[in-house]
């Protein structure tokens, strides 16, 4: 009898000392990343991540790290097992239109207030447009926002004597300029002056930039409801970069994609590089060849008023039906978009531009006041299309379409044949 | 009389309990396997069954094995794999056994020595090997171009995983480099293991090194030949960390392969109804080939 009431004692003790444990452990969130700038790095992260315990000691979060090869993958395993982190950080083409519009991801209207929108608003009303889904339901709170842009080697460019067809204060080109510096550059004796580089796996807003902007196309309809760049406009920009390589003054390569392309402009191969931003000029700062002069440039257009693609970055929930864990990832999330120093602080971390207007310039003064200089881009952010539909599908074939077009394909042909199986897919 | 039924009655215990001790010592195999391996294979039956997506699962019937005889990428896929079969699974055994057949007479350092090299890519990291080839065939400072151009092969640099003719040999090439190293080691095992008083004995009667390899080392080595054509085969339809790695299937589709197919329909378009029918109609492929050796190889004996 006596054993009995010491087996029952100890295990009400160690009930009552669990459940007192329980009550005070921290809520446990998790946040899955891809490496948007610094926030791909831990070191930079832990200390975001310790700022916000500082404020909020009771809510722990543990971090997961996602590279853009292999991150989909992972996203969609997790959705499939139900093991979704609770945040997950990226852009409204994967947490609006893709997962979102699956249903996998939480409404965040209630993070949206008036001030929000109203700051927001202020920097570009194509980011509030991009966080919700046609029925109003917000499925991203945004952090930061750039334009995507090209960069050239001044110093090549000087001794082929083709800094004229630039207009250096304004970082801008015609179509008929570019030509012709492609052409100053190969007369030169650059074997390589720039690559249309599709082998896939992202970094496909270069090319689609430069497609688009040579005869100012539009890649998508007004309600991002069709893929249009089969229009004249599209097929003859198109055209117009393969009678370029077929010229031999541009190359187009389907074995590298848009990181290797980088590389090859970094150590001086190519002597421009499509696929550039100011985070990519802030990772890539130490790998620069000597003697290359990087100048970031706009992509060119007919008028040399170029359209620029949009990269929004910010936070998702996924829906995992714990309504605990998602008030704490609110919280999160708030601390580090909305504090008045930590927002600024995370903004930094990316290397790209605020989405809130109240945070100003977040670069003067710092360490990175060169990323100051991509800010001049920013009136010439275009449609943010990313959001439509069978975007994934239209990504590969984009590239097919590009490597059939290089490999001597008809271009209308190809380009019809792309536009249909993206607009196919939309439906799926 | 009692004695005896005592005896059997013990002997008949023993026996039990022999026989529960086996099923416990086999049971955490055999639920792994069914874990990881039956049930799997029952679920992408079931899937594909379905128009299984992100948001969807709805009963198809055989809808996605029609879409999937209709799709001419799958058909591209299925004829680069079907390449990538034919043509490596011989040259990888017919390589192995060559060079087993040399090495496995040499001195005891020698044969290790040599094993370790060809057995060198199977240990090395495929992501490690990818990379390698990877510089080895930039079409702008890769060593392949610098060699060929040298040599006169070629007059100007070559991109040989960017051209829609070139792009699935060099995946075939890579694919053998790493395939051959088992083989061999096994192949060298093998060989050493073949009687040698038979081949001494066929000899003194006279029989050439072709009679003596054909009459007495082959039909011993055949279980170990059967096992490695068994294996490349299966390691061969299965191909796909090269393809994504070095690829992505392109150019326009040159180097996509079944099971890069499946990956891309499943993991990015989230298609798991279609990538699952891809998964079954793989298996069968892979169930009729391996079938067929086995056949071949007993008629053989």
């Amino acid at each position: 009898m006596k054993k009995l009431l010491a087996v029952l004692l100890t295990l009400m003790m160690v009930l009552s000392m669990s459940t007192l444990a329980m009550a005070e452990a921290a809520t446990e969130i998790t946040l899955w990343t891809y490496p948007i700038g610094g926030w791909g790095n831990e070191e930079t992260v832990n200390g975001i991540i310790a700022n916000f315990n500082a404020v909020h000691p009771e809510i722990k979060v543990t971090v997961q790290y996602l590279d853009y090869a292999s991150g989909d993958d992972q996203v969609t395993t997790a959705i499939e097992a139900g093991t979704t982190p609770d945040i997950i950080m990226e852009g409204p083409e994967r947490l609006v239109t893709n997962w979102g519009a699956a249903g996998k991801m939480l409404d965040v209207s209630d993070l949206w207030t008036e001030e929000a929108l109203a700051d927001i608003g202020a920097t570009s009303q194509a980011v509030v447009a991009a966080c919700k889904t046609a029925d109003g339901k917000y499925y991203e709170y945004p952090l930061c926002m750039t334009t995507h842009c090209m960069i050239i080697d001044r110093a090549a460019f000087e001794a082929a004597d083709a800094m004229q067809y630039i207009d250096e204060e304004t970082h801008t080109w015609t179509t008929e300029g570019f030509e012709n510096a492609l052409r100053a550059l190969a007369a030169a004796g650059n074997p390589v002056t720039g690559i249309v580089y599709c082998g896939g796996q992202g970094g496909d807003q270069g090319t689609r930039a430069l497609a688009m902007n040579l005869y100012s196309a539009k890649f998508t309809n007004e309600d991002h409801t069709a893929y249009t760049m089969n229009s004249e406009a599209g097929v003859k920009g198109i055209q117009k970069l393969a009678d370029l390589v077929t010229e031999g003054v541009l190359t187009a390569d389907p074995s590298i994609v848009a990181g290797d392309e980088i590389a090859l402009f970094c150590n001086g191969t190519a002597k421009m590089s499509f696929c550039w931003n100011a985070s990519a000029a802030a990772s890539n700062k130490t790998s620069i060849a000597e003697g290359i002069e990087p100048f970031p440039m706009a992509f060119p257009s007919e008028d040399g008023v170029p359209e620029l693609c949009g990269g929004i970055w910010g936070f998702g929930l996924f829906n995992n039906g714990d309504d605990a864990k998602a008030a704490a990832a609110k919280t999160f999330i708030q601390f580090v978009s909305d504090d008045k120093t930590q927002g600024p602080a995370s903004v930094y971390a990316t290397g790209f531009f605020p989405v809130r207007s109240s945070f100003g310039d977040i670069y003067a003064g710092t360490e990175k006041a060169d990323n100051a200089d991509y800010a001049i881009f920013m009136p010439y952010l275009g449609d943010y299309y990313n959001v439509t539909s069978g975007w994934a599908t239209q990504r590969t074939e984009w590239w097919n379409m590009l490597q059939r077009v290089f490999a001597g394909g008809d271009v209308t042909t190809e380009v019809n044949a792309y536009v249909d199986a993206s607009n196919a897919s939309i439906t799926k | 009389m009692q004695k005896t039924i005592d005896i059997s009655k013990q002997l008949k215990q023993t026996r039990r309990r022999e026989n529960i001790a086996g099923y416990l010592f086999m049971a955490p195999s055999l639920l792994f396997f069914a874990g990881f391996v039956i049930f799997p294979m029952g679920m992408c039956l079931f899937t594909s069954m379905f128009d299984y997506t992100m948001t969807n699962f709805d009963f198809v019937g055989f809808s996605n094995y029609y879409e999937l005889f209709r799709d001419p990428t799958f058909g591209k896929s299925l004829i680069n794999t079907i390449i990538i079969v034919v043509a490596s699974v011989p040259t990888v055994c017919l390589f192995s056994l060559w060079v087993g057949s040399i090495i496995y007479k040499l001195k005891d350092i020698h044969t290790s020595f040599f094993r370790c090299i060809f057995y060198l890519p199977v240990v090395t990291g495929s992501v490690a090997v990818t990379v390698v080839w990877k510089w080895m065939f930039n079409p702008y400072y890769g060593l392949l171009n610098y060699v060929f151009k040298g040599l006169g092969i070629i007059s100007t640099n070559m991109n040989w995983l960017g051209n829609m003719d070139t792009a699935l040999w060099c995946i075939i090439l890579i694919l053998f480099t790493t395939s051959v190293g088992q083989p061999i080691v096994l192949y060298v095992s093998a060989l050493s293991n073949v009687d040698h008083s038979l081949v001494e004995a066929a000899e003194v009667d006279g029989a050439t090194n072709m009679q003596v390899f054909w009459r007495i080392k082959w039909p011993q080595i055949m279980p170990t030949t059967l096992y490695i054509l068994v294996i490349t085969t299966i390691n061969s339809f299965q191909c796909f960390a090269l393809i994504q790695l070095l690829t992505s299937g392109g150019p326009n589709y040159a180097t996509s392969t079944i099971m890069y197919y499946i990956y891309y329909e499943a993991f990015k378009l989230s298609r798991y109804g279609y990538g699952s029918a891809m998964g079954v109609i793989l298996a069968i492929i892979i169930a009729l080939f391996s079938a067929v050796q086995f056949r071949l190889a007993k008629s053989d004996q």
